[in-house]
């Protein structure tokens, strides 16, 4: 098969996908019930959509497109009103954050469709412990090229999303001492990683055709990338971000990923190199084991600093191109985080107070489906 | 000095409390055969060897109502009631009214079918309500173990016990209710026929609410402690289980409501282990067996065609209410089978109210009261097949193979 031409879109356009966990009221544990969830959903109108995830405890919503950070957090509000609607009818609490802090990936069940059932069996328990949490977050490109151009320049930075979006401190029980823990069991993928290092969209037909030749994809979807091309949509796709405990930092991320790409189209227009990547996992790990605190190398003047001082650098030099999105509300939002911490940092300072997992559990889902 | 000093007389007379312990090994030894090798759920056999081994079988085991073997199914099935109580969310009820509704219709639908089946067999109208009260309830006991033993979480699951902790706290005052309408048929004054059911839900409910924050406040002190706090709150439960019926109020209603006003009040969730550790595991184990010798068949034999169409009319009248409901309600057709056939057991609270009121009214025990106690017997024994199924069936029970 060979790769879907890149659809043009409308450039620095923005969508959002959120993954998000479905728990039991009584103990907060995840509770196999997207299937009713998504039955309830569906009999109002919504904005977006709503669909199945791998597990029957997870549900994905969509944004539709969006030029700017307003409509789409107004999107995501109307999206999150749906499915708390949903979720209070159906005595199931809904929760941001990137893992269940003490779920067993064993009682997972698979979501019934072929796809979750091909990948069950490809992937044995690591389809389970695929039960995570993640944003994505889609930006409109004219062309392939342009596409690619940005993917590589906006990889320098995934530290950013992956520190300010952080919010998964506990897997099986236990504090990690990683600021997101979900980026880790995406690790163990085989696809999972950076594209390759291919600047012009025929180089990239190219290498798609091998892979698919040594059989081991089909399609852009069985790669596990950072960010990835998404050519039927005509976006990329940056892929690293944990689900934030609330739409609004979802909406604020999306919002300065926007301004980030605008900022790298219209005025950086330096070239991607690949020596780029040479600081990349290392960077990348620093972000998710400290997160805003984690070392930020640079990868052209071997600068170091923490993720913290290299994205307040950096919403300074954005600050011209978020107004011009109207995305000023969406940095100030940045910037408090900065200041407060990111989901990560209010799971601990919460679990501190509450001694138990499940109190924790408790309120990030009260945080999430807002106070009704 | 002879034989029979140091050695035991021939043949050995064996104190009934032998075969009772027998009865405890053998039973969980069955159970834990029945669940690896047939997959049915332990309780089934806890059942059987009491109704083998008790009065209507082998008759090993003394006759049920020692006031030992009330304590011990009193005290169980407090634990039992207080643990459902605390699993269920009445604030559900308001965000999704249907279930309300759900609820209401089928208790109500059951009442009126069970009325009417028996008006139909010419048993008078009082009579008839006392019975068809007792049939609304489905059996916490069954439920809360079999939930738990199968460690089903889902719709289904949520809304079986809610609909069970709300049709027993309905059939245990529309069985008062319907016991003073039998008191006043006998005679006393309009005012002893209104205030006994007034006096036996305020009652229960203050000393409800105050188990409940006497538990909350021990709670918050011992929670830490799962043991320590497994045996006080066993004490309490005791004690409220006593108090209720020094007050001759009902401990069904007292131990359920403290469950759910402790839930209600709570801000936090909280999860126990199951039946507050192994003292209240070994309570029920035993309640279960102590059901099993108090099974009578007797009544099956002089009105198979009733016991047959009650428990036919019964199980009906629930499925079916749930089904006309379920769309409304948000959940789906299978579901909705499911939870119609998982409401269906009868077990401990219908066992009590029934000898209960064998107790006050002896005609009531040697008639209607025995076809009752067959059909319970029945539903005791499906029951648990029953709801074990429905929850695998709509798919709530962990799946086996990863």
């Amino acid at each position: 098969m060979s790769l879907m031409p890149f659809a043009p879109s409308r450039p620095l356009s923005v969508g959002v996908e959120l993954e998000l966990q479905l728990l039991s009221c009584n103990d907060y544990n995840l509770v196999s019930s997207a299937p009713d969830m998504l039955r309830r959903i569906a009999k109002f109108p919504h904005a977006g959509d709503v669909k199945p995830e791998m597990t029957r405890s997870m549900i994905e919503i969509n944004t539709s497109v969006q030029q700017e950070y307003g409509a789409l957090v107004d999107e995501l509000r109307s999206l999150r009103k749906g499915v708390s609607d949903a979720g209070h009818f159906l005595n199931v609490a809904v929760a941001g954050g990137g893992t269940h802090p003490f779920q067993h990936w064993s009682e997972q069940k698979i979501f019934d469709a072929p796809r979750f059932h091909y990948l069950s069996e490809l992937y044995g328990y690591l389809a389970k412990q695929f039960t995570i949490f993640g944003q994505h977050v889609h930006i409109g490109c004219t062309g392939p090229d342009e596409a690619l151009h940005l993917m590589h320049m906006l990889s320098r930075y995934i530290p950013h999303f992956i520190a300010l979006s952080a919010s998964s401190p506990f897997v099986q029980g236990h504090d990690t001492g990683f600021s997101s823990a979900r980026l880790n069991s995406v690790f163990s993928f085989p696809l999972s990683g950076r594209a390759p290092f291919v600047l012009r969209w025929d180089g990239f037909e190219k290498f798609f055709g091998k892979m698919t030749a040594t059989g081991v994809v089909e399609s852009m979807k069985d790669f596990y990338w950072d960010i990835r091309p998404k050519p039927e949509f005509g976006t990329i796709e940056v892929r690293v971000c944990d689900t934030p405990l609330t739409v609004e930092i979802a909406a604020a991320i999306a919002g300065y990923i926007q301004a980030m790409a605008r900022y790298i189209m219209v005025e950086q227009r330096t070239a991607p190199e690949e020596d780029d990547y040479l600081v990349y996992t290392f960077n990348r790990f620093q972000a998710c084991r400290f997160g805003l605190e984690g070392v930020f190398i640079d990868p052209r003047t071997h600068e170091q600093r923490s993720v913290r001082e290299d994205i307040a650098d950096m919403l300074t030099r954005i600050a011209d191109h978020a107004s011009e999105l109207r995305a000023e509300e969406a940095m100030e939002r940045i910037r408090e985080i900065l200041a407060a911490g990111n989901g990560t940092s209010w799971l601990r300072q919460t679990y501190a107070r509450e001694h138990n997992l499940g109190d924790v559990m408790q309120l990030q889902a009260e945080l999430w489906m807002g106070s009704n | 000095m002879t034989w029979s000093t140091y050695l035991p007389l021939w043949p050995l007379s064996v104190s009934p409390a032998l075969w009772l312990a027998l009865t405890l090994v053998v039973g969980v030894l069955v159970g834990e055969a029945l669940m690896r090798y047939l997959r049915l759920p332990r309780i089934v056999s806890y059942i059987v060897i009491g109704l083998l081994l008790g009065p209507g079988g082998m008759a090993l085991i003394p006759q049920f109502p020692a006031t030992e073997w009330r304590l011990v199914v009193d005290l169980a099935l407090g634990i039992l009631l207080f643990e459902l109580g605390n699993k269920v969310n009445l604030r559900w009820l308001k965000a999704n009214p249907w279930i309300a509704g759900t609820s209401l219709l089928e208790a109500t639908a059951t009442f009126f079918v069970v009325y009417g089946l028996l008006l139909w067999f010419d048993i008078a109208g009082i009579t008839a309500a006392v019975v068809a009260a007792i049939a609304m309830a489905t059996s916490p006991a069954i439920v809360v173990r079999t939930v738990t033993e199968s460690r089903a979480q889902g719709q289904v699951t949520d809304r079986l016990m809610l609909m069970t902790a709300l049709n027993c706290i309905y059939a245990v005052i529309f069985h008062k209710l319907s016991v003073a309408f039998m008191h006043g048929e006998t005679g006393t004054s309009f005012i002893h026929t209104v205030l006994p059911p007034l006096y036996l839900i305020g009652g229960s409910a203050a000393l409800a609410w105050l188990f409940g924050i006497t538990f909350e406040r021990i709670h918050h002190h011992l929670g830490q402690h799962e043991e320590t706090f497994s045996f006080v709150l066993l004490g309490m439960i005791a004690f409220a289980t006593i108090m209720a019926s020094t007050l001759k109020l009902s401990p069904v209603l007292v131990l359920l409501a403290a469950g759910l006003i402790t839930r209600y009040r709570r801000q936090r969730s909280r999860t126990f282990p199951p039946h507050f550790g192994s003292a209240g595991a070994v309570l029920v184990v035993l309640m279960f067996i102590a059901n099993g010798l108090a099974a009578d068949l007797s009544g099956l034999w002089h009105s198979s065609l009733l016991v047959l169409l009650l428990i036919i009319a019964r199980a009906l009248a629930k499925l079916l209410s749930v089904l006309i409901l379920a769309h409304y309600s948000g959940i789906g057709l299978r579901q909705a089978v499911a939870l119609g056939v998982a409401l269906v057991p009868m077990s401990s609270v219908a066992l009590l109210l029934t000898l209960d009121t064998s107790a006050v009214f002896p005609a009531f025990g040697s008639g209607p009261g025995l076809v009752l106690m067959s059909c319970i017997v029945i539903l005791e024994l499906a029951g648990p097949i029953l709801v074990q199924a429905a929850l695998r069936a709509a798919g709530e029970t962990p799946e086996t193979k990863i």
